[in-house]
């Protein structure tokens, strides 16, 4: 009997140990000539990770507290945004169309435009309608300045002096074949600044914060770190209550959400101290015209997500306002630095691949190394001409050399992860399938999460939104390497 | 003067509707048998729920397989045309930049077909969707396309659907079965076509509808060649013109085609509907009879229905007496009513973004006098159903979903996320949803806060 014994298992081997190779699901998978996957070596593009540039104007139209973007453009330019919202957030996303047919494609969208604006204001009574341009009506050359005056006189005729020059108009000129939705939040952070903040006469001692396309957790924790501080704010595209609003019916006709950036909030950004445009690419456009404009000093990026990158948040916060950082921010910092060391084991020298928006891609691969992560790629959908640099002089810091994609697809980001394995992906949805794929676990953070819940209410900026962060990386990378283990001890 | 617009003047008038599209909607007289004005263009700036060419093209096509789907435009026409039924799809895009826009992008899609050649040599076709951008700029793709074919031997089709186009995305749905029609269907000469062979056209596979559909058929020994387009490949539709019958499931894109298939192939179409008992009951003994499968229907028939009499009894007995508001995309606006007729819920008004005269006529034949029929229902005319009707429960697209919650009203989606609908087995599937969505102890806390709340009035 003795002799027929199986060997016994050795006890206490890693999971990571018994992992040898990471082989593709698909078992006909051959690996493609290398040369041929680069966005470099091609023009097609496969699975883009970036959108287009009207919808970030009419992210920006919505933050507005009464606002309702206009797109000049066919019907499926607003009922795909308008869709891709309602999955993200789980919240109604009014937008307005100039349903473009034949007929606007051979005369121009003047008449569209003027009885779409018309039909609009008459109905929904906005406080501001953003005027979003589309790749039709830039091609047609729809000539937005002349029919928004005509709009205007239509409104003023029909409704009276007053009521007709109330709603704001803001143009945000966005051909969508020019750049991505991030472009579009740019210009259209710069065209409501151009268009509301005349004013630089009466100085309120306030701070601009331009956000960027984060997400209601996001802002609330903003808030919050203003609130503690003591700090008086403008934050212009307002969407936390916007996009996670209360249930509390009975509500009135037409509906709109109580939140939002209000207009004579905008109109007053033009006497605040200092302008802090948390992303880069994302309102550094707006923030940079106030600088020019009335020499309000401009703070531009980073993304204060992970230690250092909030630390030098608020501490410009509080060089320009000069209040003293409370005890309770420094208290929740020390509480991030006593989870980063609790969980060190788990996120210490773990590769990783991230993946998304510039300044979020910015921003987390900070927090990844902070962690002592390795990252081994990282993606950013949308080209920027800083992209590369800031996120070599991140990892330079630590010592590391990923693969930098900027302005590249999924396909070349799969693909490469393919060759080099990683431990766990950071970015948005539509890293699901490659994750899957790879057999690692995907983290979610950034703007495009749709296919899981709740996502858009906690934050990832600030200390506690490091935390949060942290623990859902913690945990993925726990319910992966130890899939079978229900009671983990840490 | 904005209240004297919104007035109503004669009691004939859809009460919530919008005074500009009065003609797009009727309440149901059985005296006077009328429907909406449809098929019309878009009131500009009413936040319409239509979608554009493109959408409908995609919707259509997208489950293609053995194809290759390149959207000939800005990036982001891809980037949406992704997710199609809440299903995630590869999609190919040739990202027109500024310079290709101002000195045509015919150039660069020759190099994005030639490097597809490359990459994907294995695929049977590309698909190129021509999106507005080269629409306007008037790219001849054709002749990219052609250039593309000799020189990698792969099937290279424009589907030229500029968001433009129509008045909606139906037209894009037309585009795709010509497409299809033109240079898919029936390129395999050699194929035979067995006794019980049939075509399912206007299926897409939500959740599982098309499995449900495919093993009710087969356990009646029938054969499901192609289903347009839930299980589509470029393979199967070659065959597809061998078949013994077409058989409709949604009217607006498969009706039009199956008349096509029918002049060009000669091949007989039925429409039917699998929603619901009765109705799935009565399209298995129409298809049984144009296949002399009768026995077999009726067996499975009398199975199918023994097995799901007790849940809907119950389903019934819970559901019965509510009121609700439909808000379709197209043609289900009449097969659909009958499911909640069925299930003895009363509807209130039913509207559709897309539905054809033939839809709205479906529609009109089954709904109860006082009811309302609207063509194009917007945002603001489902909230002022909800304000004046007061609906027990809300079905419609996903975008209606989240306003009508704000307005405390629980809301079923279409395309449903939960499972199948089709069926016998579906239509417990789609009660258990409805019961759901109307059971749930959220909306008994919401309106206990909302009563108390004496402050505010809607």
């Amino acid at each position: 009997m003795s002799s027929n014994c199986q060997p016994i298992p050795i006890e206490g081997i890693a999971y990571n140990q018994l992992k040898i190779e990471k082989k593709p699901i698909v078992p006909e998978y051959v690996p493609r000539d290398p040369v041929l996957v680069p966005k470099a070596n091609r023009t097609v593009v496969v699975n883009p990770s970036r959108t287009c540039m009207p919808f970030g104007a009419m992210f920006a139209g919505l933050g507005m507290h009464r606002g309702l973007p206009f797109v000049q453009g066919a019907q499926g330019c607003t009922t795909y945004v308008r869709y891709t919202f309602c999955r993200i957030f789980q919240e109604p996303a009014s937008i307005a169309n100039a349903s473009f047919h034949e007929d606007a494609a051979v005369f121009g969208g003047r008449k569209n435009f003027i009885e779409g604006m018309r039909n609009l204001i008459v109905r929904y009574h906005p406080d501001v309608v953003t005027v979003v341009t589309t790749c039709s009506s830039e091609i047609i050359g729809d000539d937005m300045v002349s029919f928004i005056k005509a709009a205007r006189k239509r409104l003023i005729k029909e409704l009276g002096e007053e009521e007709g020059n109330r709603p704001k108009l803001v143009l945000v000129n966005t051909p969508s074949f020019a750049g991505s939705h991030i472009v579009g939040y740019d210009r259209a952070s710069r065209a409501f600044l151009e268009t509301l903040a005349q004013d630089h006469s009466k100085p309120n001692n306030r701070i601009n914060i331009l956000p960027g396309m984060v997400m209601p957790g996001d802002l609330r924790e903003l808030k919050h770190m203003l609130r503690e501080m003591g700090v008086d704010a403008y934050i212009l595209f307002d969407i936390s209550d916007v996009f996670d609003t209360p249930l509390m019916p009975p509500q009135t006709l037409p509906y709109y959400p109580e939140g939002g950036t209000r207009v004579a909030e905008v109109e007053d950004m033009g006497n605040s101290i200092a302008t802090f445009a948390l992303c880069q690419n994302e309102g550094g456009l707006g923030a940079r015209y106030l600088e020019q404009k009335f020499e309000i000093p401009a703070f531009i990026g980073p993304m204060p997500m992970g230690v250092k990158n909030t630390d030098l948040f608020l501490k410009r916060v509080s060089e320009v306002t000069g209040r003293e950082i409370p005890k309770s921010l420094k208290d929740e910092r020390g509480r991030l630095l006593d989870f980063m060391a609790d969980t060190l084991h788990h996120t210490m020298m773990k590769r990783v691949a991230i993946f998304g928006d510039p300044d979020i891609a910015t921003g987390i691969t900070r927090f990844a190394c902070e962690l002592g992560m390795e990252p081994v790629a990282v993606m950013s959908g949308t080209k920027t001409k800083t992209f590369t640099a800031d996120i070599e002089g991140i990892v330079g810091e630590f010592g590391f050399k990923p693969l930098i994609l900027n302005g590249s697809d999924l396909f070349e980001l799969e693909e490469s992860l393919k060759t080099m394995p990683v431990d766990v992906i950071i970015g948005n949805s539509k890293g699901a399938d490659i994750a899957k794929e790879l057999q690692v676990p995907l983290v979610r953070a950034g703007l495009f999460v749709y296919d899981r819940v709740g996502y858009h209410k906690r934050p990832v900026i600030g200390y506690r939104g490091g935390e949060r962060l942290l623990a859902d990386l913690v945990n993925a990378i726990m319910d992966f390497s130890y899939p079978e283990e229900r009671t983990q001890q840490l | 003067m904005l209240k004297k617009e919104y007035a109503l003047d004669g009691f004939k008038r859809v009460p919530f509707i919008d005074p500009v599209r009065a003609v797009h909607g009727v309440l149901i007289d059985a005296a006077a048998p009328a429907v909406p004005a449809c098929d019309q263009r878009t009131v500009p700036g009413v936040m319409s729920q239509r979608a554009c060419a493109y959408y409908g093209a995609r919707w259509f096509l997208a489950p293609l397989k053995q194809a290759i789907h390149l959207v000939h435009g800005p990036v982001s026409c891809a980037y949406y045309g992704e997710t199609v039924r809440k299903k995630k799809y590869t999609v190919f895009s040739t990202d027109l930049s500024e310079k290709e826009v101002i000195f045509g992008g015919e150039a660069k899609l020759l190099q994005n077909l030639l490097e597809i050649g490359e990459r994907f040599p294995d695929t049977k076709a590309i698909l190129i969707y021509v999106t507005c951008a080269p629409g306007f700029t008037g790219d001849n793709v054709e002749r990219a396309c052609r250039n593309a074919e000799q020189a990698t031997g792969i099937r290279c089709v424009p589907v030229n659907c500029p968001g433009f186009l129509g008045y909606h995305q139906a037209t894009g749905h037309e585009i795709g079965a010509q497409v299809l029609l033109d240079h898919f269907i029936g390129r395999d000469d050699k194929a035979e076509a067995g006794s019980y062979d049939i075509n399912i056209l206007g299926e897409y596979d939500v959740m599982g509808d098309y499995k449900v559909i495919k093993a009710l058929l087969g356990r009646m020994g029938i054969n499901v060649v192609s289903a347009l387009t839930a299980d589509a490949t470029v393979d199967n539709l070659a065959r597809a013109h061998r078949v013994r019958l077409n058989v409709i499931h949604c009217r607006r894109t498969g009706g039009p085609m199956a008349e096509k298939m029918r002049q060009k192939y000669g091949i007989p179409h039925v429409k039917v509907s699998f929603f619901g008992v009765a109705q799935t009951s009565t399209a298995l003994r129409q298809i049984g009879a144009r296949l002399n499968l009768q026995e077999a229907a009726e067996r499975v028939i009398a199975e199918e229905e023994a097995m799901v009499a007790a849940d809907l009894e119950r389903y019934r007995w819970e559901l019965s007496g509510k009121r609700v508001g439909l808000f379709f995309g197209g043609s289900r606006i009449g097969s659909m009513q009958n499911c909640y007729r069925e299930l003895g819920i009363e509807v209130l008004a039913a509207g559709s973004q897309f539905g054809g005269k033939d839809d709205y006529r479906d529609a009109w034949s089954t709904m109860k006098p006082g009811a309302a029929l609207v063509d194009d229902t917007n945002e603001e005319e489902v909230l002022r159903f909800i304000r004046q009707y007061r609906p027990d429960v809300i079905a419609g697209g996903m975008r209606e979903k989240w306003i009508a919650h704000k307005f405390g009203i629980p809301f079923t989606v279409f395309p449903q996320e939960s499972g199948p609908y089709a069926g016998y087995f579906g239509f417990r599937n789609l009660a258990r949803d409805i019961l759901v969505a109307l059971k749930a102890p959220v909306w008994q806390i919401v309106r206990g806060e909302s009563e108390t709340d004496a402050g505010s009035t809607s």
